[in-house]
């Protein structure tokens, strides 16, 4: 993952990655993540949760912008099951 | 840590690099063409299925047209627990939320994406840094990709 990032990265698109182990992000060091601390399989949310799954995306293409050092590792702090999500309204980026 | 997220972390020792390129992103989202990347072994029911038996992995991908419905769409992978990818693709391999996105002007457009296995291994590592994913970055700057959202399992 984070060798194909970086390869994609180096051919001038920019990239972001959305990984569940923080462990994992630092060592495939992808350019630019979005750590969510799920499970393995749910790089977005959970099955149906459309406004959990839509909430992370919007965090991703975000970080696409607001990132701006190499290799950040992005906590948007959400707490999984224990927090209730809202469909984002505004896609205005950046 | 989970002792698969150890094993895990061992493994990718061998792609850890001083140096990283950064490219910007400088375009509004809504003029952005996007593609979508995962390492969650997604593919085509008709597309030949990703090599489980070879410890090492298979680093070949799947090209997934960015209009493919999910029920033409399978998972081979032993090595995580994806039915709830298989439930709703959505958390995994987010096609129908960016064409949806595309649709309401809120993304410029959703490009041909594509799919790896990950848990690749030497000597497969060789052949993704050298051919594979250089091909697929070639392919994304053809197709003017601006940026590309990346998924593991």
């Amino acid at each position: 993952m984070g060798l194909i990032a970086r390869t994609i990265e180096a051919a001038g698109i920019a990239t972001i990655s959305s990984i569940g182990l923080k462990a994992i992000a630092e060592k495939v060091r992808p350019p630019r993540v979005i750590h969510l601390k799920s499970p393995f399989g749910h790089p977005l949310g959970e099955p149906f949760n459309r406004a959990q799954q839509l909430s992370v995306v919007h965090d991703a293409l975000r970080a696409l912008y607001t990132i701006e050092e190499l290799g950040t590792i992005l906590e948007p702090g959400w707490a999984w099951r224990r927090q209730t999500y809202v469909e984002p309204e505004d896609w205005s980026l950046p | 840590m989970p002792a698969l997220a150890r094993r895990w972390g061992r493994r990718f020792d061998a792609l850890t690099f001083a140096e990283m390129p950064f490219t910007p992103l400088r375009k509004p989202l809504r003029a952005c063409c996007l593609a979508l990347i995962t390492t969650g072994g997604v593919h085509l029911r008709e597309q030949p299925p990703f090599a489980m038996n070879d410890p090492r992995g298979d680093p070949s991908y799947r090209v997934i047209p960015a209009d493919t419905p999910y029920v033409r769409l399978t998972i081979t992978h032993d090595y995580y627990d994806h039915r709830d990818a298989e439930r709703d693709l959505n958390i995994l391999f987010p096609l129908e939320l960016f064409r949806d996105l595309a649709r309401r002007g809120q993304i410029g457009s959703l490009a041909t994406c594509y799919s790896f296995m990950g848990h690749i291994e030497p000597p497969h590592v060789t052949t993704l840094l050298r051919r594979i994913a250089p091909q697929v970055a070639g392919v994304l700057k053809q197709e003017q990709v601006e940026a590309v959202l990346l998924t593991p399992a």
